[in-house]
């Protein structure tokens, strides 16, 4: 399987990459040997001008394949592997020719380490146009020597935030910040090539800015580095969770003063340590399932007809109305509904802070108080009270407007759709859409056929998920489909914690230190304590006793403690921040489990001892991993990968763990067993399906 | 018309058909108007039309792929927005083989639009015509000097450390005030003489007072705040949510409900100087942002479309009068007009003069009613009589709304035609407008198609 050809024209040697094996340029080990083999045949009779580009459209070198990385098991294979795609970059700077690498398409990790070991980038102006070190993001960081030569080329200030951001940059900004020598249109690209070849061999060397030298400069430029970047993760134990980010910048501040040789070296033992580790592992691992997602069948079926919507309407300006406008927007215009025009305005202002960087983007929304414009919607989403009388009264006015191919489609997280199409008169176009909040943040979204949805409408709206930028999940229309079912046996395991005397504080905190990105408290409080309840109640019913919120729970939601969106709950909070528990919390608790308070009080403690982290993390997390395999058993979802995926894209489950199954698959099955009984939570009979 | 037989038929068709094209809109939406520096601070003029046709189109029935032509009237022409109805198309999402440009006529900058749509269709070379007029009189630009210019681009070709700074001396001594384009563009130049200033000319000369110009006034907040109030504007004026804040706004800013005659009488005259100045900003109209666009076509074509049709615009006038009277051009023009079509003013059931300034209103009045100013002024006749004052601006006007200067001519056609259609059930409208430099602009419109 060829995978790179030369061409000669007199003194200038193409190097071709283009393969039908796969649909993008792969450095895998077919790519390694085969380039290995045509530098031995430059390398002897070295031509005046050396030109790498790719015949794949769209596409430079996309990167190392990850395949490679995943499979490695220890420090050592992969430092060889580092050294191996070291060596060839080398080989290229080595060659006495003038070097240029013609970007078109998308450039990234390896590939741009590559295309660095070239005298001259030329990128080409295009959409798909890329370039990118996006190694931090699985776990890693550059390995084939773009530590050392990225600094050089565009600084170290620029490159440090390139590789720890890994934020990918077009042709212009990589002209802009000299990673390209010259940035030109398709039609220009021989005249590039020709004006780098003049430009002849450049050997970039030294360190910029020269102050960097300095070792005082270096320490607080690193340190101010250290700072931003953990900035993120004060709550988590770094070192073991994100290796990779202290790794990669202990490994930059050390090449600043290093000779070649050794800063290469430093390179690879770096790099392999940080891909035997299982964060590496598990970040590559959300990745695919991510992917998967986005490439699954339902959306490569509903392609050519999500391209074909030009125009949503949304009904409801609340959170998530407005936040679900501002994700169509990324495709076409968008009619915001309400009926009150402050409802309206707030909405806007709420997610204005997402069009910070693309301000054109917030116009496409048009704020509708008079439910004008459904002719022209080719979608409709709505995002109003979760009443089903309301709905159905909505749907009733908004079908008598719109066309009959129109989309229907519903945001609800608690109501049946099929109940839903039931008094629709196009039910096979109503489907539900669920976002998670914040909707331009949150990836995932569940959709949801009812009883009545015709297959190609299910194709289409995973597919417009996908255009939007989302994760689509196919699940079933179940109460609380499949991530809000899973979340509220979590939500009630903290509770109870609550319940027993631990403190609410110290339960968020343990979870943080899980990774989670905020505690189950403090969950309830931001997703609103009347909504928690709206949806513990649902599921009992449907379900049974297990989903019941306690009865304390339900007094605190009379009494108007909502959470965020009252300024009071667990915690209480000033202007969406939150500014420590609420006092009036220990009157709701007390009076609850006294037989348990009076015990505790004879031993003389003041509150009960506090539980272990990981006992509190396994408290919260088992009762869902229980809900999570049920959901399988009944397939609300389709597979054990999916499941994961959805915790980690809807409700943030740390990627560094690689999913909820596949983390609690990683203990032994017997410890496992026993720390669900001990629970007192009943063994599920197919609790092997951890294992995906 | 000798010639081809089949040749002479077409022609004779198409002549007849363009002599029975009646004129039709078909709908029209504008923006609540902005105080200077009010509501509508961070939007351009550009921001504020592409507001009022994205909410056309979206109540319309009308496709914006059927639009066969833009035509929109601004008086500022921001430097950054050059043929601002191109801009404007543009950005509204009009496809961009639709042409698209701007007129001006001053004040009537509005009223051209529609007028010169409407003349397109009668000839024949457009069926549908989005026409309207836009203004943001916040964002008229401040200028350098002419002479801060020169100076400014003799250092820029300067070579040498000498002459750089013998030029940048140069450039130190220039004027450095800015100009205000606002304030220039309301001067005429030809009589040097700013709008105000041509009204307390009219003041004078038909010995109108102070309290008379209040009473006006007071009479437009007061009418304009009752029709707000009873929800008569509703539809007429979109809901919008202005950067940076997004927080709704829908009446009109410059209204004062609770408006005094002992509030306006505070005011100091700013034209000419106390004692004798008798135009205040009280009694003027306010400076404001704002746009109104409509949809034209011709009656056969809406039919056939089942589009809903708003009224008929029958005729229309132009005039020039002495720019130092700028104010009476309403006068003038309406004569013209009303002669032309033998139809009187007592006819009208209803008529919006616009409210440059209370007392160019009032002069208008007397002028219509005055004999000597018939035989002196109009060619003689009987006066063409004033319209009734409970037919006349009775919603209120510019004084108490605002009058951005392109927008006006626009807002008046699509309020009056809805007066037709709410208020009397039908029958004539007449608008009319002032306009700066010396001319009049009027418009005949009615509910039905016209019976001769």
């Amino acid at each position: 399987m060829e995978v790179l050809s030369l061409e000669r024209e007199d003194d200038i040697v193409r190097l071709v990459l283009a393969r039908s094996d796969k649909p993008v340029n792969v450095l895998d080990a077919a790519f390694m040997e085969q380039l290995e083999a045509q530098l031995a045949i430059l390398e002897k009779q070295p031509p005046r001008v050396l030109v790498i580009e790719s015949a794949m459209p769209g596409c430079f070198i996309a990167g190392a394949d990850l395949d490679i990385i995943a499979a490695v098991t220890d420090a050592n294979e992969a430092q060889r592997l580092a050294e191996r795609g070291q060596s060839l970059c080398r080989r290229i700077e080595d060659l006495p020719s003038v070097s240029v690498a013609l970007v078109n398409g998308a450039c990234m990790g390896g590939g741009l380490e590559l295309a660095l070991a070239c005298d001259h980038i030329i990128a080409v102006r295009s959409g798909k146009t890329q370039l990118a070190l996006p190694e931090i993001r699985i776990g890693i960081h550059p390995g084939f020597g773009g530590c050392v030569r990225l600094p050089r080329r565009v600084g170290w200030i620029k490159a440090v935030e390139m590789i720890m951001s890994g934020r990918a940059v077009d042709a212009d900004r990589a002209f802009k910040m000299r990673l390209a020598t010259l940035a030109c249109h398709p039609e220009q690209s021989e005249t590039a090539i020709l004006h780098a070849v003049h430009l002849g061999k450049i050997r970039r060397r030294g360190v910029r800015p020269g102050w960097l030298r300095l070792w005082p400069a270096r320490q607080l430029f690193f340190a101010q580095a250290r700072k931003k970047t953990f900035e993120r993760f004060k709550h988590l134990q770094i070192e073991d969770c994100y290796p990779a980010l202290p790794a990669t910048l202990a490994l930059l501040q050390e090449i600043v003063g290093l000779r070649d040789g050794q800063a290469y070296a430093r390179e690879a033992e770096s790099l392999g340590r940080l891909a035997a580790t299982p964060t590496c592992k598990n970040l590559i691992r959300v990745f695919h399932l991510g992917q998967a997602l986005s490439k699954q069948e339902a959306v490569k079926r509903g392609k050519q007809a999500a391209a074909a919507v030009a125009h949503t309407a949304v009904y409801g300006a609340g959170i998530m109305g407005s936040g679900i406008a501002w994700v169509a927007t990324k495709t076409g215009e968008v009619d915001l509904h309400d009926v009150s025009e402050e409802a309206l305005g707030r909405g806007l202002k709420g997610i204005k802070r997402f069009a910070r960087r693309d301000g054109k983007r917030m116009r496409r929304i048009r704020p509708v108080l008079d439910g004008s414009g459904l002719a022209r919607s080719d979608v409709v989403i709505e995002a109003v009270l979760e009443d089903m009388k309301v709905k159905h009264q909505l749907w009733t006015e908004v079908e008598k407007a719109v066309r009959p191919d129109a989309l229907l489609l519903t945001n609800t997280s608690s109501l049946s759709v099929s109940e839903m199409q039931k008094h629709a008169t196009h039910p096979e176009r109503m489907a539900g859409l669920h976002f998670f909040n914040p909707a331009p943040k949150m990836p995932l979204v569940e959709v949801v056929a009812g009883d009545k949805t015709a297959a190609p409408v299910l194709d289409t709206v995973a597919a417009l998920a996908a255009a939007w930028g989302k994760y689509p999940v196919i699940v079933a229309d179940r109460p609380g489909f499949l991530v809000n079912r899973c979340l509220m046996p979590y939500m009630a395991a903290a509770l109870s914690l609550l319940q027993r005397g631990q403190k609410a504080q110290h339960i968020d905190g343990a979870l943080k230190t899980f990774g989670m990105p905020m505690g189950a408290i403090e969950l309830a409080d931001r997703v609103g304590l009347d909504i928690c309840q709206h949806v513990g109640s649902h599921l009992s019913e449907a379900f049974g006793g297990h989903f019941a919120l306690p009865d304390w729970f339900g007094r605190m939601v009379e009494n108007g403690l909502l959470g965020e969106k009252s300024g009071r709950g667990f915690f209480t909070y000033d202007h969406g921040k939150a500014t420590g528990l609420n006092p009036e919390l220990p009157q709701y608790l007390r009076g609850m489990d006294t037989s348990e308070r009076e015990s505790e009080a004879d031993i003389g403690s003041k509150a009960g001892s506090s539980m272990a982290d990981d006992a509190i993390v396994h408290a919260c997390l088992l009762p869902m991993l229980i809900e999570a395999l049920a959901c399988l058993r009944e397939s609300v979802v389709a597979a054990a990968d999916q499941l994961d995926a959805a915790l980690v894209f809807g409700i943030g489950f740390p990627p560094f763990r690689g999913g909820l199954l596949h983390y609690y698959a990683g203990l032994p099955r017997d410890e496992l067993r026993n720390l669900i009984s001990s629970q007192g939570l009943e063994l599920p009979s197919n609790l092997d399906a951890v294992d995906g | 018309m000798a010639g081809k037989g089949g040749t002479v038929s077409r022609q004779t068709a198409r002549k007849q058909d363009n002599v029975s094209r009646e004129i039709v809109v078909v709908g029209g939406v504008r923006t609540p108007m902005g105080k200077f520096g009010g509501y509508f601070a961070q939007l351009t003029a550009v921001d504020l039309a592409a507001m009022a046709i994205r909410e056309l189109m979206a109540r319309t029935p009308v496709s914006i792929e059927q639009l066969d032509a833009v035509i929109i009237g601004n008086v500022i022409q921001p430097a950054d927005a050059t043929n601002i109805a191109r801009v404007i198309a543009l950005t509204s999402g009009v496809p961009r083989r639709v042409p698209a440009h701007t007129v001006h006529r001053n004040c009537a900058s509005g009223m051209q639009a529609l007028t010169d749509a409407a003349e397109k269709i009668l000839a024949g070379r457009a069926e549908v015509v989005l026409a309207g007029g836009v203004e943001s009189m916040t964002h008229a630009p401040l200028l350098f000097h002419d002479d801060f210019r020169v100076a400014l681009s003799r250092l820029q070709r300067a070579k040498g450390i000498g002459a750089k700074a013998e030029a940048l001396t140069g450039l130190m001594r220039a004027h450095w005030k800015p100009r205000v384009s606002l304030l220039e563009g309301l001067t005429d130049p030809t009589v040097n003489l700013n709008m105000g200033q041509t009204a307390e000319v009219l003041a004078r000369e038909f010995a109108i007072t102070r309290r008379e110009q209040d009473e006006f006034s007071l009479a437009s907040h007061q009418r304009a705040d009752a029709a707000w109030n009873e929800g008569w504007f509703d539809e007429e004026v979109a809901h919008a949510f202005p950067e940076p804040s997004y927080v709704p706004v829908h009446r009109d800013e410059g209204i004062r409900a609770g408006q005094t005659m002992e509030a306006l009488s505070k005011l100091k005259p700013v034209f000419e100087k106390p004692p004798l100045g008798t135009v205040t900003p009280g009694n003027s109209s306010q400076i404001t942002d704002g746009a109104a666009m409509l949809l034209l076509t011709h009656r056969q074509k809406a039919e056939a479309e089942g589009w809903p049709i708003l009224g008929y615009l029958y005729d229309w006038q132009y005039t020039g009068c002495d720019p130092a009277r700028m104010g009476l051009g309403p006068v003038y023009a309406s004569h013209q007009l009303l002669s032309r079509r033998r139809i009187g003013m007592r006819q009208m059931d209803r008529v919006e003069i616009n409210e440059a300034f209370a007392t160019q209103v009032l002069a208008c009045l007397k002028a219509m009613e005055s004999k000597s100013f018939s035989e002196r002024a109009l060619g003689g006749g009987a006066p063409m009589g004033a319209p009734d004052p409970e037919r006349l601006n009775v919603h209120g006007g510019a004084v108490a709304m605002g009058h951005p200067v392109g927008m006006t001519g626009a807002r008046l056609v699509l309020t009056l035609l809805r007066q037709l259609k709410r208020d009397t059930g039908g029958g004539f409208g007449l608008a009319t407008l002032c306009i700066g430099g010396g001319q009049g602009g009027a418009v005949l419109v009615g509910g039905e198609p016209w019976k001769s």
